[in-house]
């Protein structure tokens, strides 16, 4: 495993009046990673992408991007560090054109318009929305929404990249495709964190996983290890995902 | 006017601005839209109200028979035929304002459709009760204003009770706290919209109509009474039904308390430096809930 | 090297070239002085469409930044003598104050609470500016209103007897204006803030700093609107607070940005340009009948949010690419 901590949770918790969404979560990621997030329907995931990209403040325990504490930052100084996320339920900027959409990401890196459409056209290209740049966003199928999204965090060049159900909603032959687009992306050395419900897809791309209950983790480890866990059978698999 | 009664008339108007800020907040409540045109349709009514007066010699009180249904109608057309089409093309808009836009320039058509229509003249419908008062030793209780603020406070209550007992009301209900839910429960959103602006431009209509037996009304009087009720509104929390006749009381009793110690105009800036102050700070008003902003 | 003899560049320019040569064609004053306020009005539309169009913040009080370089330049002028120039420097300034003191508290609101806070501030603006007679021994006219004192032919203080140069004036005003917009369309300035206007959490999420971004229009908006202001004062010579801070200014602002096309560069300039005529035509034409023309105004502005949500410069496109076309296809034709 390689050595580098890139991302670490201590102790993070965030309470939403009554409910507690995460409790005491801790973990890191190592530089190069593709780690797999997963857990049945309200087991905190998103909030934890919430929590580390800035949308939520923890209500204890701290959060290190580098060594260097990032808790509290607002997402667009999280995402200046180098943290890109998509969003569960995608968030295009529906009445501009695809292109436009992933320039918006690409700017953080550059004040220059000719460069950064240059980015922009080359992540297009990387997830396969070069043919269909000058589509207005609202106007894209599910699938190309979600590639969409990609694009957007990926032209901010982040170092690590947070997927939220990227594959969810996609037909087997598309899912095939996206798992092929993420790997694309992993060996330009982005690291991931993906949260997935599509299973197989996450057991498949994943080196590590985590599993999410109650917003608690209660296991860790490879793929094998992870479903073999008698606590996540009956937590997780026991619902109505099977391992397909 | 000793202090007592100008604090007790103040309130009495207060209950006219409730009952007029409970439709704008009705409106806002289940569609979200903040209906600018709503202080027009209060002029609409008071002119409306007068001339019945002044041709057939209607009390105002009476006129309500013929004005407040067809203020409902007003509404009910306006909101299915003007707002719903700009709603449904907005409709995967994050935060449309297009209905926004579309009633300002409806106020500013109707102002003026009736300016050319009635003229600019300030009409009030001087009634037999129109100048009395009732004396209670150095107490003086406008009896207009009486008249107005029972009626007010008679209607918001008929309607509390209509939102919270009837079907509809509840249909209207789980329509603004969530559109899409509504509709799988088989709720016929688009027409509860209607529904929603006839009754607050009735409502806005009422408020006119008890209006005018002492205010003048003049076809921009609306604006007047549309910057209280957005203050109004707010204060109470946009959406919030008992917080708007709260509010109403509350701006009545301020305007009438600060006129005993400052110029009526810094009572205004007073009035508004609180209005930014709640919605800069605490946009959900005194009642409202924290959604939505 | 590029070609510059196409339509895309001729076009524009054969349009500024007739709009030049205007005055040189009409000597009626009145005519000119419309003629004037069309472009002013278009120019106070596009000012607005900073904030309104781009960024998405559907301001409903630019009534309070034409005030207040209006009031600023013409009291200084009254009071020390500081030329009208000079003014707009400083009107703009304190007027772009104002937009980031409005702004920054409100930067949280979104859609109709932004809209409706704009509305208090600019009532707020409007009562106080009534209200209050003297700024230390300067006096402001209050409910009056203010006379801005008539020097004659003082070009340097930007007075003419002429209405050309104020044509001339309001028409590099505008030409300015659509050149900071063309240029904002297109920088990451401009990129950032329409991401704002479509999803703001989004745009938060792709490392855009949208405070910043919100008060930096805003503040652009109330300095382009308030150098505006210092025209309309020298122009119109009588400021009437109702007039110039109130909801009709601040309304009619915006009405011209949607009825053009709120958030493209030449929407509001289009729409300014029609609903001005079109406002001046019935005000000619029916002058008897009181509320006529704001009556048209207000239904034009319905049936454009209703049938043509993006605004005239949606009808207007399509045809103006047609031309160009056209246009090049001739030259094609005529190279080979
Ligand atoms: N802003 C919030 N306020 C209150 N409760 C919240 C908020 N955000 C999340 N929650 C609650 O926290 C819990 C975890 O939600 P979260 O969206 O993180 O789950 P998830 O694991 O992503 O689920 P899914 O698989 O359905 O996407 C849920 O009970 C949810 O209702
Ligand atoms: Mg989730």
């Amino acid at each position: 495993m390689p050595a580098k901590v890139l991302l670490e949770l201590k102790n993070v918790t965030i309470k939403f009046g009554g409910l507690t969404a995460v409790s005491d979560l801790s973990f890191k990621l190592f530089e190069g990673e593709i780690v797999g997030l997963i857990g049945p329907n309200g087991a905190g995931k998103t909030t934890v992408f919430n929590l580390i990209s800035g949308v939520y403040r923890p209500t204890e325990g701290e959060i290190y991007l580098n060594g260097e504490n990032i808790t509290g930052l607002k997402p667009f100084q999280i995402c200046h560090r180098g943290i890109g996320r998509t969003f569960q339920v995608v968030r295009p900027f529906g009445g501009k054109s695809v292109l436009y959409n992933v320039m918006v990401g690409a700017f953080l890196r550059t004040n220059d318009t000719r460069k950064s459409r240059e980015k922009a056209l080359e992540v297009l290209q990387l997830v396969g929305l070069y043919n269909k740049k000058d589509v207005l966003a609202k106007n894209l199928t599910i699938v190309d929404r979600k590639r969409l999204e990609v694009a957007k965090a990926l032209a901010t060049e982040p170092k690590l990249l947070l997927l939220d159900e990227v594959l969810a909603g996609l037909n087997p032959a598309e899912v095939d495709e996206a798992v092929e687009m993420i790997r694309q992306i992993h060996k330009s050395g982005i690291t991931i964190l993906l949260i997935e419900h599509v299973l197989k897809a996450a057991m498949a791309l994943s080196q590590r996983i985590m599993v999410l209950d109650y917003g608690k983790k209660i296991a860790e480890g490879s793929p094998e290890e992870v479903t073999s866990n008698p606590e996540v059978i009956k937590a997780y698999l026991g619902d109505n995902y099977g391992i397909a | 006017m000793g202090v007592l009664s100008s604090i007790i008339n103040g309130i009495l108007m207060g209950g006219v601005y409730g009952l007029l800020a409970m439709g704008l907040t009705l409106i806002f409540g289940i569609m979200k839209i903040i209906n600018f045109a709503h202080g027009a349709f209060l002029m609409v009514a008071m002119i409306l109200s007068y001339w019945l007066w002044k041709i057939m010699g209607l009390d105002p009180y009476l006129s309500i028979i013929i004005i407040a249904p067809l203020m409902f109608l007003l509404g009910y057309l306006t909101q299915r035929f003007t707002i719903k089409p700009v709603l449904d093309a907005e409709k995967d808009v994050r935060e449309p304002i297009g209905a926004l836009l579309l009633t300002a320039g409806l106020a500013v058509a109707i102002e003026n459709f009736i300016l050319m229509v009635f003229g600019a003249d300030y009409l009030m419908a001087k009634t037999a009760y129109s100048g009395a008062s009732i004396n209670i030793s150095s107490l003086s209780i406008s009896v207009p204003r009486l008249y107005a603020f029972v009626t007010s406070l008679v209607v918001a209550f008929l309607f509390y009770q209509f939102l919270i007992k009837t079907e509809l009301g509840r249909a209207m209900r789980a329509t603004g706290q969530d559109r899409g839910v509504a509709l799988l429960m088989g709720i016929n959103v688009s027409k509860v919209y209607s529904i929603a602006f006839g009754i607050g431009t009735a409502l806005a209509g009422l408020a006119g109509i008890v209006l005018i037996p002492f205010y003048y009304a003049h076809p921009s009087v609306g604006a007047v009474f549309i910057t209280k009720a957005f203050i109004i509104v707010v204060l109470g929390g946009l959406g919030s039904v008992h917080g708007a006749l709260v509010g109403g009381l509350i701006i009545g009793l301020i305007e009438s308390v600060a006129a005993q110690y400052m110029t009526a105009t810094w009572t205004a800036i007073l009035i508004y430096f609180a209005f930014l102050a709640f919605l800069l700070l605490k946009p959900s008003g005194l009642f409202g809930s924290r959604y939505e902003w | 090297m590029r070609n510059f003899i196409t339509p895309r560049y001729y076009l524009p320019a054969l349009m500024i070239f007739i709009l030049l040569l205007i005055p040189l064609f009409i000597s009626s004053p009145y005519i000119l002085h419309i003629m004037a306020m069309v472009l002013f009005w278009a120019y106070l539309a596009s000012a607005w469409n900073i904030v309104g169009g781009f960024a998405g913040q559907l301001s409903l009080g630019h009534g309070v930044y034409v005030a207040a370089g209006a009031y600023v330049s013409s009291l200084l002028f009254a009071n020390i003598g500081l030329s009208p120039w000079f003014g707009m420097i400083i009107g703009g300034l304190v007027a772009a104050l104002l937009g980031v003191i409005v702004g920054y508290p409100t930067l949280r609101l979104r859609g109709a609470y932004y809209a409706l806070a704009t509305v208090g501030f600019a009532e707020g603006f409007r009562v106080i500016l009534i209200n209050t007679t003297k700024i230390g021994s300067w006096h402001t006219g209050g409910a009056e209103g203010f006379l801005v004192p008539l020097l004659g032919d003082a070009p340097q203080h930007m007075q003419f007897m002429s209405k050309v140069p104020y044509y001339y004036l309001a028409l590099v005003l505008l030409l300015i204006i659509v050149g900071f917009s063309f240029w904002l369309d297109r920088s990451k300035l401009g990129y950032y803030l329409t991401a704002i206007r479509e999803d703001e959490d989004a745009a938060l999420a792709l490392g855009i700093n949208t405070a910043r971004a919100k008060l930096i229009a805003a503040a652009l908006s109330a300095f382009f609107t308030g150098v505006g202001g210092v025209y309309y004062a020298q122009l119109i010579r009588y400021l009437e607070p109702n007039a110039i801070a109130g909801a009709i200014m601040s309304n009619q602002i915006v009405f011209l940005a949607i009825v053009g096309g709120r958030g493209t560069v030449l929407g509001p300039v289009i729409g300014g340009i029609f609903l001005t005529i079109i406002g001046e035509m019935t005000r000619i034409l029916f002058d008897q009948v009181m509320g006529l023309h704001l009556f048209l105004y207000g239904i034009i502005v319905v049936l454009f949010v209703i049938f043509k949500p993006r605004g005239l410069i949606e009808l207007v496109e399509k045809p103006y690419e047609k031309l160009v076309k056209m246009l090049n296809g001739r030259r094609v034709e005529g190279a080979s």
